[in-house]
């Protein structure tokens, strides 16, 4: 039985088909990045599993059940959805301490979580005056006060500094990969989750367009190192067995040779390389046309 | 459920509104109790009603009889308890917490229950003790036990507490604050005055919230139009949680079930 497990599931909000027959699961141990344009149907996707919306067909499932039917959820699962979802008037302490109370936990559970956030020095204040990277953590803390073994995370890296993101990622690792636990998180920008995730989903439109490990994507198709050189280089490149496009005067993309190989034939050939760059992964590519040509035309559904 | 309970009190008393509606309450139940206590004795005139003296043994009643005036109280508060999750999207957070809705409406009333007789308890407490003084510096004498003094305190902490669920169900029929407010004081303030001042109507009068709350406290007062027509007290309970339990059972077959997004 998978941790998390998506089977065929679609959502349509009025005529918008925010998610349409989507499946994937997520193994215990294992982080999955769940990628895709804003509006593509993630966090339709997220709440789905969460039993916050109801799905017209298919199933959500989290340890083979459906949410609103386990008994303790929040020693199962831990979620972190929006991040304005705190009243102002309300410290971070009272906000943890709430949700125990509701789920049967002890009370020390809220500043043992406000602790691992680092959030101990703001427990006492009302969330009213939190930044959007401290709500942040604090939806994190509320996710980590049942010691859950599953993680559901739409956007965590939302209004994080660079150092919090840098946190996120190591503890998101940590989770999966010392702890045990499944980890789905949805990001936008694939930057944010390819040095933390183990597999990758990517939705465009509610469609399910890739999934897999992370390196079967990076690894498949053709990769090509960006080459700027004001000799005429190409010829050597050919020689060498390597696929040369020119994009514009000066600037080659090879295929079929590696940065190292063009390093030593330039020494060869005695050419200057003014640069010599690994091109973005296959998936990056993917992700970016994805990104670049879908409107923003399920906005709302968000 | 004890766990639900605890943890709406913990929501309630988090945040300011409590005491701000605390300290309302006392000051309006306050004020039409210094209007009872000046004109205490005032003979009847033009077919108004008058007042029984202060040293009247039948003044007291009336005059505790004003703590029923926090009802509208804490049916705002009761409507904010539920609508405020709304409001500021931590339903999301109760409902991932406890996703079975029905038991979250269920714990809040609970807790409104609680509540609204721990204002009861205060209302009580500092009406009692104004009236108590006002009697004994007129040189009456005090009956806490005559007089349908326990009844009135049972029908306060009663009426307090109902219409804190009813607000509960209310809230939770009508998502949006602004509205399920303004619902709920036109319908305190115009509707039920005029089903409660116009003898034709007390006849539906006497089965809305309004008539179940006067039923509680049996306030038969002649008000020059009429004795009104009302339920028992314990008819009048029922029927203030009758409307809490149909609201919110309405609620939770409708709009409790809508999608979370």
């Amino acid at each position: 039985m998978s941790a998390i497990e998506i089977r065929n599931l679609s959502k349509s909000f009025g005529l918008v088909r925010a998610v349409d027959d989507v499946s994937f699961t997520v193994e215990a141990g294992t982080v999955t990045g769940y990628l895709g344009p804003n509006g593509a149907g993630k966090t339709t996707t997220l709440r789905s599993l969460l039993s916050l919306v109801t799905p017209d067909a298919g199933e959500a499932l989290v340890n083979g059940r459906r949410y609103a039917s386990l008994e303790h959820p929040l020693t199962e699962v831990g979620a972190v959805l929006e991040a304005t979802s705190f009243h102002p008037g309300r410290t971070a302490r009272n906000h943890l301490r709430i949700m125990c109370t509701a789920a049967g936990l002890p009370a020390t559970r809220a500043d043992e979580a406000l602790e691992t956030v680092g959030l101990a020095d703001a427990a006492g204040k009302r969330v009213g005056g939190f930044s959007l990277g401290m709500r942040q953590r604090l939806a994190l803390g509320s996710a980590l006060l049942g010691e859950p073994k599953i993680f559901i995370l739409d956007e965590p890296a939302n209004g994080l500094d660079p150092a919090g993101i840098q946190w996120l990622r190591g503890f998101l690792r940590h989770l999966a990969h010392e702890r045990g636990a499944a980890v789905l998180v949805s990001s936008h920008v694939l930057s944010e989750v390819e040095q933390t995730v183990d597999n990758v989903v990517i939705i465009a439109r509610g469609k399910l367009v890739r999934q897999g490990s992370l390196a079967s994507l990076t690894q498949n198709g053709d990769s090509a190192v960006r080459v700027r050189t004001a000799a005429d280089f190409r010829p050597a490149l050919e020689a060498a067995g390597a696929r040369v496009d020119e994009v514009e005067p000066g600037l080659l993309r090879v295929y079929g040779l590696d940065a190292e190989a063009i390093g030593q034939l330039a020494l060869d050939n005695r050419v200057l390389l003014t640069e010599v760059t690994q091109e973005r992964s296959d998936l990056q590519q993917v992700f970016l046309e994805l990104t670049e040509d879908t409107p923003v035309a399920a906005e709302g559904v968000k | 459920m004890s766990n639900l309970i605890r943890a709406e009190l913990q929501k309630l008393f988090s945040t300011r509104i409590w005491w701000a509606m605390l300290i309302v309450m006392l000051l309006l139940t306050g004020l039409s109790l210094t209007f009872i206590v000046i004109f205490a004795g005032d003979p009847a005139q033009n077919g108004a009603p008058g007042l029984p003296a202060l040293d009247d043994p039948a003044w007291l009643p009336i005059g505790l009889s004003t703590a029923s005036g926090g009802t509208i109280f804490t049916m705002i508060l009761g409507v904010i308890m539920m609508t405020s999750e709304y409001r500021y999207q931590t339903i999301t957070g109760t409902f991932l917490t406890t996703p079975q809705r029905g038991r979250v409406i269920a714990g809040k009333l609970g807790a409104g229950v609680l509540v609204g007789m721990l204002f009861a308890v205060i209302s009580l407490l500092v009406v009692g003790a104004v009236c108590v003084t006002a009697v004994l510096i007129a040189g009456g004498e005090v009956s806490l036990t005559g007089n349908r003094v326990p009844q009135i305190v049972i029908g306060v902490f009663a009426s307090l507490a109902l219409y804190a669920m009813f607000g509960i169900g209310l809230g939770a029929l009508i998502r949006n604050q602004i509205a399920a407010l303004i619902g709920a004081i036109v319908w305190a303030y115009v509707i039920e005055s005029i089903f409660a001042a116009i003898p034709a109507l007390q006849v539906v009068g006497k089965w809305l919230p309004g008539g179940g709350s006067q039923a509680l406290m049996s306030i038969d007062v002649d008000t020059g139009l009429g004795r009104p027509d009302l339920l028992p007290a314990w008819g009048g309970a029922l029927l203030l949680v009758g409307y809490a339990v149909l609201f919110a059972a309405v609620a939770n077959l409708t709009t409790t079930k809508r999608d979370i997004t």
